[in-house]
Order: C-alpha cells, then structure tokens, then sequence
C-alpha cells in the first residue's frame, strides 16, 4: 500500500525519507531512503543515491542504490550507478551502466 | 456577558474619543478613537471605526482600522474590512472579508517543529 | 528513458501525495495539487493547491494558487488565490493572498496580506458609498500575477477600464500589470458566490484521494500510453537538469 506518489509533473530537490511505499511518477533530485519498496515508474527520473528495502525502476535512475532486499530493474529503465543488493533482476530492454554487488548478508 | 444591556451607536452617530463600558455594543455608525468593552462589540455593516478596540468579544461587518484586543474571540465577517493587528485565542476571517493586519493567537506546534 | 513526452504520460494520476511516514526536505515544485500527510521542510513551490491533512507538517515557504491547511504549517504562504486554514489548521508564518480564510477552531500568528485592497484601505478615508456600488465582482480581487516571491504592495494603478475579461479567475495571469485592481477596492460585502474557486468557499472539499497507480508490473508499459494532459513546464526543466547531472559516490 504505497500511499506515497510523487506526481509525474512534481520535481524534488532535497531529501525524501520514510517507513512506507513511494511512487516515482515526477523527479526526485538528492537522496532517498526508505524502509520498504521505492518504484520508479516510467515517467520517473531519480538523480540520487538510493536506500532502501526494494525498488522497481522502469524509468531513470542516476545514483547509487542500496537495497536489504531486491533491485529489479525492467524493460525500458536507464539506470546508470553501483546497485549493492542481494537480489538482483535485470530484465531484457533494461539499460543499465554500473557495477552490481550482491554480496550482501541480509537475506 | 453578564449583562443584558445593549447599547447601540446608531447609524447617524459620530463619536471621536475614548469609548469604555460593560455592557454589549453594537455599532452602527461611526467611532474615532479607542474603545474598551468588557462584553461584546459589533461593528454592523454600516459601521466604521477607527480605534484601537478592547474587548471580550468583537464582530465586524462593518470596516474597522487599529488594533484589536480580544479577551475571546474575532469574528471578521464576510462583509469586514479590517485592517490592523489582532490578539486573541480565537479569531474567523470569513470568506469574503478584508483583512490586513497581523493575527495573534495561541498556536500548538508538534513538539518537533 | 523518460522524455517529456512520457513526463506528462502518467500524469493521468494528477495528484501527488506524501504519505504520512514520508519526510521530504529539500526544494519541491510541480504543476498539480499535492497532498502532505506526512512532513514537507524547505520550499514549496505548486501552480495548483496545496492540501496540508490533519497529520500534515509543512515547514517551509509556500508558493502555491491555493492552500488549505488543516495539518501544520510553519512558513510563508504566497498564494496566487486562497488561503484556507480549517478548524484543525494550525499555522505559524504569514500569509499573502487575495482571499484568506479562517475558520473557527484555527490558529493562527502571523500576518495577513490580502493585498490590493491595501491601497484605499483605511475606511475612514473613504466616503460610505463605495462598497456597495459594484454589484458583481468581477475585478474584485483579481487573480494576481504569480509572482509570490517578490511581491511589493502593488501601487494602485491608474485606473484602467478595460474589465478582466474572465469572471472566475483560476489562473494567475502572468502580466505584471494587475488586471483593474482600482475597482477592486469597492467590493461589494455580500457573501458572493465565487464561481473561480469550486467549493472551496462553502465546503473546502479537498479534490478526490489520489488514485492510486498500480505500480508493479505494467508500469513500463504504461509509459508508452501518452497524452499530454498537463503541461509540463517544469518537467521539462526538470528534464534537462536531470540530463545534465550525474551524482558523484
């Protein structure tokens, strides 16, 4: 239940924290962290370093992500930064210029 | 409001000075200068006062300029014009209304703020 | 690979929501309404209406076209159109609007600034008859340039004859010059149905909860979808900026 979305026409600059769900529809400049599923949807472009539990891009991710759990990036997302998680999913169409390091004891 | 006189400055009046007393008044014409009230002021819409006002409890809708003391509660009505500073626990500007000035009263913030 | 195109495309969902255990701090500007229920520190900077919920803290100047408080706000508000504080609205800072409203229940320190009618403002220097003289409103507090940041009293200007065109005022003309503001003064007291603002001044109706996207799976698909709903200024200054910069580790 995410009950956050940051609208396609909103643009952030600064930080965004919490304990819940965030929608990435706008653009979010800075830094994210997060306890549960960050999406960044195909609208979304985030220039910033990401900290969270799960995130879903199918859009435009610039910065570093931290996941505890999973990174999955789809179809058509542009994420170019490290990505440190222990799961990761990159699927076919997904462009993506960084490193990938899921050695990480969480799990 | 202890009282139940009402005075009223009807609407051909016009009175420059100090203007103090108990009980409720209603104002229809025209005051210059300061009013002390220990009850109820309203300012009716043909009303115009230019004073510093003390009182329990003021209702515009007529025009009012100086600052105002209020002991309980402002009411600038939809048909106000007020310019001034107000200071009191509960102050209303209704839609419609004219206000100028800067407003006074008790805000509880969120610890964290 | 977001285009300006594929900006406006999910625009569909026209309402941005900070859930109440998000905090954002930093500088926020759109073009649709936003809705804090969680807390929003630094600048804020909408073309539409901000909605501050009960559980809402917004510590930071406003610049918005309407803002209607029920949560907290600490902070300038500049608004092109209203000022709503409700009977929860709690709010520290000054306000600058042509319509401001409090309702019963609020609080409220600051100042007050609505602005135009400021010039001819002190009734003692006005003959009686003017208020009522002026049957409709339609330049009574015209929608003001949206220029909230720096907005000196703007001087009378010399009366100008040509009546705003519109009756409702929904948005903030560009122009410096206000549209007529010297009528403006004798407005006409009686409660007046504002046809610009849709319920807000009877019952602040705040718009409909967001829809919510579905956002896991087809949500790449649903970019492709476009129409071009709103129009994205500040996407796309967004757009470039976000091109441009590559944050460092």
């Amino acid at each position: 239940m995410a009950n956050t979305v940051i609208g396609s026409s909103i643009v952030i600059d600064g930080e965004i924290s919490g304990d819940e769900d965030l929608v990435i529809q706008g653009t979010v400049k800075g830094k994210i962290s997060l306890k549960e599923s960050l999406y960044v949807e195909g609208s979304g472009v985030v220039e910033a370093d990401i900290e969270t539990q799960n995130v879903e891009i199918a859009g435009r991710v610039t910065g570093n992500i931290v996941a505890s759990d999973k990174v999955e990036l789809k179809t058509d997302c542009r994420v170019v930064g490290d990505i440190k998680a222990p799961r990761i999913l990159i699927a076919d169409g997904a462009s993506f210029k960084g490193n990938v390091d899921m050695d990480m004891k969480e799990r | 409001m202890a009282t139940g006189e009402t005075g009223i400055i009807g609407k051909g009046i016009v009175i420059k000075g100090n203007l103090t007393g108990g009980g409720d008044l209603v104002i229809e014409g025209r005051v210059e200068g300061q009013i002390a009230l220990k009850n109820h002021l309203t300012i009716e819409g043909t009303g115009k006062v230019q004073a510093d006002i003390r009182a329990e409890e003021l209702t515009i809708n007529g025009e009012a300029s100086g600052n105002i003391d209020a002991s309980s509660r402002v009411a600038i009505n939809a048909s106000a014009k007020v310019a001034g500073d107000i200071k009191a626990p509960r102050v209303v500007i209704e839609d419609g209304a004219v206000f100028n000035g800067s407003i006074e009263m008790d805000v509880r913030l969120p610890d964290d703020i | 690979m977001a285009t300006a195109k594929e900006l406006s495309a999910s625009s569909n969902v026209d309402n941005t929501v900070v859930g109440p255990s998000i905090l954002i701090s930093g500088r926020l500007t759109g073009d649709e309404d936003l809705t804090v229920r969680g807390r929003v520190e630094g600048e804020l900077t909408l073309s539409r209406t901000l909605i501050v919920e009960p559980s809402g803290v917004v510590k930071a100047n406003v610049a918005v076209k309407n803002a209607i408080v029920s949560g907290v706000v600490v902070g300038n508000i500049n608004a092109t159109e209203s000022v709503e504080l409700t009977r929860e609205g709690r709010m520290v800072g000054d306000i600058r609007a042509p319509r401001v409203i409090i309702v019963d229940g609020a609080s409220f320190r600051g100042r007050v600034d609505m602005g135009d009618v400021e010039p001819g403002r002190l009734p003692a220097e006005r003959p009686a008859v003017v208020r009522p003289t002026a049957v409709t409103r339609p330049t009574a507090t015209p929608a003001r340039p949206a220029l909230p940041s720096a907005r000196p009293m703007p001087p009378p200007p010399p009366s100008r004859p040509t009546p705003p065109p519109p009756p409702s005022r929904p948005t903030p003309p560009p122009p410096p010059a206000r549209p007529s503001a010297p009528p403006a003064v004798s407005r006409p007291s009686a409660p007046i149905t504002r046809p610009g603002l849709g319920g807000l001044g009877s019952k602040p109706l705040p718009p409909p909860p967001p829809t919510r996207v579905e956002r896991a799976e087809p949500q790449a698909e649903q970019a492709g979808s476009a129409e071009p709903p709103t129009p994205v200024l500040v996407g796309a200054g967004a757009k470039k900026k976000v091109v441009v910069k590559k944050k460092t580790r």
